[in-house]
């Protein structure tokens, strides 16, 4: 009978998941505690800047952004520039307090932008300092405590202080909570509705409600984000009710967008600071010639890419900033879809020898589906008499270095609330993304406008001047935006108050629970 | 003994030979990895701040010498620190080995223990049909590659019928799926060599001498035949478990359980390359140790081996 034992542990081993079959269901959302997943870990830990992103609601900034990309309230309550924008005053919130019980004062913020001042520059998976910290603060000359305000004095006007530091490079935690380094002694101390409990790096973040908070107490005592960098893993474990929703940038593939709705989930679109851009490479032929730049604008049909290929999660692409930019956008650019004007410039320009090389880096097909996209405008550029070659690639910059492409697809964001970043980093005639990548792109009339528009403290006028950069972009088109990207993540129904801003931030103090 | 030293010093030679690979892989990555950590928070770096980089982190030094002071690195422990947020890879990688063992322990539990039960059931039985099926529908399921398994056990488990946690570590459970996932396949392989040599081995004279003298048959089949039949099984154990170390990078991505496959994966998405680095190294480690190991039981085996 020794066989026949053997032989039936055997079975009940090789059948354990039968055995498991029987066990217990795995729990439930329950009205206590919030379960979600996000693509990547959300809490960087003790080296970073910053420990935690934004989202996950520890620490506040003094300024944040709305749905529109305007800098609005946070710590500050409310801010004045002065000295044609040299100097800015920060108005504190009262009666604010850090999950360790001291209060926030304006010399605690003060210690915060000296510390930043100190780490730069500094790699952050969130947002990295850069050497000077001149990304948030321009030329800085002093920082000050002064009556329970915060003065920031500047070498150079920057028109839009608020802008520049919402979000991050405004983040305000106890002062406490710092080696004199700058790394953090133990957790992150912050003045948010939520404190960091627990942290498995790579897995899972625990929040519990922060009882300092100034605000109303959230209504989930418990948060817990898991860490599911897998997009079909992510859609499993909601599905199998194991996670409340998923939150974060690109939560969702546009391809999943449809699947998931219903079923007792909802999903929720929202426009984000993400744009997808065709870049050229006019430092060689054949888009040196401006002719066939155009010709492509003409050919790009930007609905089909937002509609079809991007699941709706887009809208078409326009003027350089996108509708979140709010009024700073310009309305009148208005790109045709008109592929016989295409063919008539194709063969007034002359027809390129070679086919045109549209490279795709393969670290963004796993987002979107750059290759599809890729494909289509193959197929829509040979109509229109323009051969082209898809080419995907590991290491783009390298590609791009060497000048090796003439089309580059790729998705590109700002950080902050500040248009500045993406004009002066990416196009300025001595941008490093302009000048190594052999974009090609000189434009005095360019560099004067974004640097007078930097500077300019006067809203209306100000508007007036990005305005006109964007209609000299939409003419020279060194790189044109084919479609605005939403960022849509998905909730379970029993959730309610989910809202989403621009830079992907969930307020999960405002989620509660329904019935 | 003898053989036993020349075993190690092949194992020592293939072990440098591995080093080899793992460094070139970082060298002749294209890309430059002070710009790649740089770019990380999305700014875009100054040729200045770069160069720099390169310095503080050696790049700016011949292959040789950056190979040299590598190996003696990783001989000291130290697998370098990581791109993303310049944690130690050491570290990160132990952390995770644990989930892994588990993982590859209970796939290896499916694997052998499927194999060796359906295979003595059919030796038991060599015109009942259980057994046949059974064999015939692992087969048919090592066909398939684990991650349409996977996709199918997760939703008819643990969406549909909700049985079972879609991965995860979090309970005792979870491991059931990618456990499941990741042993097939190896069952597939041991069942097929081990079914057809223990046939083979029950039809020999000695098997049947000893049926004739009285001996249960199961005693027969279990203890003499299967002796017969195991060297090529050992073998292949071998490589199956080495196997399992390859296809939990897709099984561990698929069920986001947090081991050093999912920790690869998402190093390769982000280009973290002294993660990847460290992920080879210890794998191409496992498969050279375990290979040895399946070696050092088959001479246990099987005494002809040790007089070749």
């Amino acid at each position: 009978m020794r066989g026949r034992a053997m032989i039936t542990a055997a079975v009940a081993l090789a059948g354990l998941a039968m055995a498991a079959c029987g066990g217990p269901a795995p729990a439930g959302p329950d009205d206590g505690v919030l379960t979600l997943a996000a693509p990547r870990d959300l809490v960087a830990g003790p080296q970073d800047p910053y420990y935690t992103h934004q989202t996950l609601r520890v620490w506040e900034p003094l300024v944040t952004v709305d749905q529109r990309l305007r800098p609005v309230p946070a710590l500050a309550t409310s801010w004045t520039g002065a000295d044609g924008g040299r100097r800015w005053t920060f108005t504190l919130r009262e009666g604010v307090r850090f999950s360790d019980g001291t209060p926030l004062t304006a010399e605690a913020v003060v210690a915060n932008v000296r510390r930043l001042l100190r780490l730069a520059p500094r790699q952050s998976p969130f947002f990295s300092l850069d050497a000077g910290m001149e990304l948030a603060y321009g030329r800085l000359s002093d920082v000050r405590a002064e009556g329970g305000k915060v003065t920031f004095e500047l070498e150079r006007p920057v028109a839009d202080l608020p802008g520049r530091l919402a979000g991050f490079f405004s983040m305000v935690q106890s002062p406490r909570a710092f080696t004199p380094a700058g790394d953090f002694a133990g957790g992150p101390v912050g003045t948010g509705p939520y404190v960091l409990t627990g942290w498995v790096k790579g897995q899972r973040a625990e929040l519990a409600a922060n009882p300092h908070f100034h605000g109303a107490a959230p209504a989930y005592k418990k948060v817990v984000v898991k860490v599911i960098p897998d997009a079909n893993a992510r859609v499993a474990a909601l599905r199998a009710g194991e996670v409340d929703g998923l939150i974060d940038k690109g939560a969702l593939l546009p391809g999943q967008v449809a699947a998931v709705g219903g079923g007792g989930h909802t999903v929720v679109r929202t426009p984000s600071v993400l744009t997808h851009y065709l870049t050229f490479n006019a430092s060689r032929k054949p888009f040196a010639d401006p002719r066939l730049r155009e010709a492509v604008d003409l050919a790009v049909d930007r609905r089909t890419i937002a509609g079809t290929l991007l699941a709706g999660t887009a809208r078409p692409g326009a003027g350089f900033l996108s509708p979140v930019f709010g009024d700073l956008a310009e309305p009148s650019v208005a790109p045709a879809h008109d592929p016989a004007r295409a063919r008539a410039l194709v063969e007034a320009a002359g027809r390129p020898a070679e086919p045109v090389t549209i490279l795709v880096s393969s670290g963004e097909t796993g987002q979107f589906p750059y290759t599809d996209i890729a494909e289509v405008l193959r197929a829509a550029f040979a109509r229109v008499g323009l051969p082209a070659k898809v080419r995907v690639a590991e290491a783009t910059k390298a590609v791009m270095e060497a000048g090796d492409y003439d089309l580059f697809l790729s998705a590109y964001s700002v950080p902050n609330g500040d248009p500045d970043y993406l004009l002066r980093r990416f196009l300025r005639s001595d941008a490093a993304w302009n000048t190594e990548r052999r974009l090609g792109y000189r434009s005095e009339e360019f560099d004067t406008l974004v640097d007078r528009a930097a500077a300019e403290a006067d809203p209306v006028r100000r508007r007036e001047l990005y305005h006109r950069v964007q209609r000299l972009l939409a003419a020279d088109r060194p790189m044109i935006p084919l479609a605005y990207q939403d960022n849509p993540i998905v909730t379970s129904d029993r959730i309610g108050g989910v809202e989403q801003n621009v830079a992907y931030i969930v307020d999960l103090a405002k989620l509660t629970p329904l019935r | 003994m003898r053989w036993l030293l020349r075993r190690a010093a092949e194992t020592v030679l293939v072990l440098l030979a591995l080093s080899v690979l793992v460094f070139s892989l970082a060298a002749l990555t294209p890309g430059d990895p002070a710009e790649e950590i740089l770019r990380r928070g999305g700014l875009q770096p100054t040729p200045a701040a770069v160069a720099a980089l390169r310095a503080e982190l050696g790049l700016d030094r011949p292959l040789p010498a950056q190979y040299a002071g590598w190996l003696l690195d990783v001989v000291r422990g130290d697998l370098g620190r990581s791109y993303a947020d310049r944690s130690p890879v050491g570290a990160e990688i132990m952390a995770r080995v644990p989930a892994t063992l588990r993982l590859a322990g209970a796939a290896a539990l499916v694997a052998v223990g499927l194999a060796l039960t359906v295979s003595l059931w059919a030796a038991l039985r060599p015109r009942g049909a259980v057994g046949r099926v059974v064999a015939v529908v692992t087969v048919a399921v090592a066909g398939v590659p684990p991650y349409i398994v996977g996709i199918l056990l997760i939703s008819v488990v643990a969406v549909g019928l909700r049985a079972l946690p879609t991965g995860g570590d979090g309970a005792p459970e979870a491991v059931v799926l990618p456990a499941l996932t990741l042993g097939l396949a190896g069952a597939a392989t041991l069942l097929r060599l081990l079914r057809a040599d223990l046939a083979q081995a029950v039809g020999q004279p000695f098997v049947k001498l000893a049926a004739a003298k009285g001996l249960p048959a199961r005693r027969a089949v279990v203890v003499h035949a299967l002796r017969l039949a195991a060297p090529n099984a050992i073998a292949a154990t071998g490589v199956v478990l080495a196997d399992l170390a390859a296809g939990a990078v897709v099984v561990e991505t698929l069920f986001a359980w947090p081991g050093i496959g999912q920790l690869a994966v998402s190093a390769i998405r982000q280009r973290d390359l002294p993660v990847v680095q460290a992920y080879v190294l210890l794998t191409g480690l496992a498969t050279v140790l375990l290979l040895a190991l399946a070696d050092l039981c088959l001479t246990a085996a099987d005494p002809r081996v040790r007089r070749r």
